[in-house]
């Protein structure tokens, strides 16, 4: 495993098609990629897909844990539980085939129920900003049943006399949940960011079934960058310098967040 | 288990309690109607998307046809065999090392763990390209060789070791003395011991290589040795309005995990949450 990374930094310092040996160029990809517009916005257009879909289902998933925990410790309970884990034991390839087919604007079922009252069809994947919001709507859909799972086992630990003791001065449910339940999951809580965090920024299968990364470029996520590179075009020491960022990213990200999450909880 | 909230509160806990009921419902019935579409299209004769069972349109042509022209037999064959081979190999491999890490240590031991451990924290992507050229050079590419190896990683050697530190050296100590070789320690102390870490690896190993996708699609060029969800991605981007076709691949790649699911839904659950300690 460290081989590959070693490999990964040395070929990010090449030029290399597949064809032909790696050849030394120093930072030439590197001053490339800070000029590459398409790479620029691929990361803009990353963090975005991030922004939409990680505060979304990291708060979904928190009310209906605590939902859940407080009202239906029960068989229904259970089986909301597991079946909001179908999705998430799904391939991201099936789900992008079903959720496709559903948007689509040929026959797809959403436009056929907008029709049939009376909206205009919409091009749920031809618009890029729209493109863009669905492929994050899809994933927070598939990971909801992922990180409640994790809330779910976080609220059982959170020691029951608190809930008791707030109830007898006279604290409300919402209360409770700002007060006692948020404030106790905050390890877990970031767990849940760092770990939506980093799946998001590793985005391929979804986006490659669904829109390809169009349109034009409005859904092209860093890791659709590096395929495009390494594997269509065969600059394998372009993607590999990419991949080099990425992963620099991914390092800055949880050092970051791990600071934040220290610095409000002390 | 019921806190005393509960009794105190001003609505009547029914009318609250009903309305979450239906609110759940709600988010049960989003998660789930879209594989509902997805089985019933595949086995209508239709041309377009429906959750509406017609028996006058019933026909498994459907997958007659994904089997016949979309290659899903073989296909089938290569995903379990790749499977079967990853969720063995993951699970010798790591509760061996796990084993030495654990119960057997040298110097240096303790460093190499937690490098190996950090290499859990570089995603996939960043390893693709020299992943495939070192497949290359070794002539390993569209091979189930070159399918399983990368699955194998420090995750599960950490999963099991966490579990290994609960079993007592001197329990292994009083084995050795009555004179069991180390195979016998290994089978008959250890193994039983870690039996849920390895549960727990096999169903998060199995899922992550049936679920696989960026790998075999970079990696596999042979049709023949495509797995099955290259071959849903694939018979999308050639059928893209035969809804029935693509449909009757999807449910088959989608049946395979939701029938172990149901099974061993507890196993599942822990398997797949437990890759959380992942990154």
């Amino acid at each position: 495993m460290i081989v590959p990374i070693v490999m990964s930094g040395y070929f990010s310092l090449t030029r290399y098609t597949v064809l032909s040996p790696p050849q030394w160029v120093g930072m030439d990809n590197f001053i490339k990629l800070i000029n590459d517009d398409a790479f620029i916005s691929s990361i803009w257009i990353t963090l975005a897909y991030t922004l939409i879909s990680v505060p979304l289902q990291t708060v979904v998933a928190l009310v209906l844990a605590d939902l859940l925990a407080k009202r239906f410790r029960n068989r229904f309970g259970s089986f909301v539980r597991a079946s909001l884990f179908i999705p998430v034991m799904s391939s991201l390839v099936v789900v992008a085939v079903v959720w496709r087919a559903l948007l689509g604007t040929d026959n797809g079922f959403v436009n056929s129920v907008l029709q049939a009252i009376g909206v205009d069809p919409v091009n749920f994947l031809g618009e890029p900003t729209l493109a863009l919001v669905t492929v994050s709507l899809v994933t927070v859909w598939k990971n909801i049943g992922y990180f409640l799972v994790i809330y779910y086992a976080g609220i059982m630990e959170v020691p029951s006399e608190l809930y008791e003791a707030s109830a007898i001065d006279g604290a409300n449910r919402r209360q409770q949940l700002w007060r006692i339940t948020v404030p106790s999951l905050r390890p877990v809580t970031f767990l849940v960011v760092i770990l939506g965090t980093i799946w998001s920024f590793q985005v391929f299968d979804l986006v490659y079934v669904m829109t390809g990364g169009g349109p034009g470029g409005a859904t092209r996520t860093i890791v659709m960058m590096i395929y495009e590179a390494g594997f269509r075009n065969f600059q394998m020491g372009y993607a590999s310098a990419m991949a080099i960022v990425l992963f620099g990213v991914i390092l800055v990200i949880a050092v970051l967040q791990r600071k934040v999450m220290k610095t409000s909880v002390g | 288990m019921r806190n005393s909230g509960e009794r105190r509160r001003r609505k009547t806990p029914n009318v609250a309690t009903g309305i979450s009921a239906v609110v759940l419902i709600g988010f049960v019935l989003i998660a789930l109607l879209p594989f509902l579409f997805m089985a019933v299209t595949s086995i209508q004769r239709t041309t377009m998307i429906t959750v509406v069972f017609d028996p006058a349109k019933f026909t498994l042509d459907n997958y007659v046809r994904v089997f016949a022209d979309g290659g899903f037999g073989m296909a089938l064959l290569t995903s379990v065999i790749v499977v079967t081979l990853a969720c063995l190999v993951n699970a010798i491999v790591c509760s061996l090392a796990a084993y030495a890490f654990a119960k057997k240590p040298f110097p240096g031991s303790e460093v190499l763990f937690w490098v190996y451990i950090a290499t859990m924290m570089v995603p996939g992507q960043v390893t693709l390209i020299p992943l495939f050229t070192m497949m290359r050079e070794l002539g390993l590419l569209n091979s189930y060789l070159s399918l399983f190896l990368p699955i194998i990683n420090a995750f599960g050697v950490f999963l099991i070791r966490q579990f290994m530190e609960t079993i007592p050296d001197e329990m292994i100590e009083a084995a050795r003395i009555d004179g069991a070789t180390e195979m016998q320690i290994f089978s008959r102390i250890i193994l039983p011991s870690i039996r849920p870490a390895i549960i727990a690896l096999t169903v998060f190993t199995f899922l992550t290589t049936w679920n696989d996708f960026l790998w075999p699609l970079v990696s596999i060029t042979n049709e023949e040795m495509q797995t099955v969800t290259l071959a849903v991605a694939n018979l999308q981007g050639r059928y893209l309005t035969d809804f029935g076709l693509v449909m009757a691949g999807a449910t088959v790649s989608f049946l395979v995990p939701l029938v172990m699911y149901l099974i061993l839904q507890r196993q599942f659950v822990e398997g797949i949450t437990s890759s959380s300690v992942k990154g």
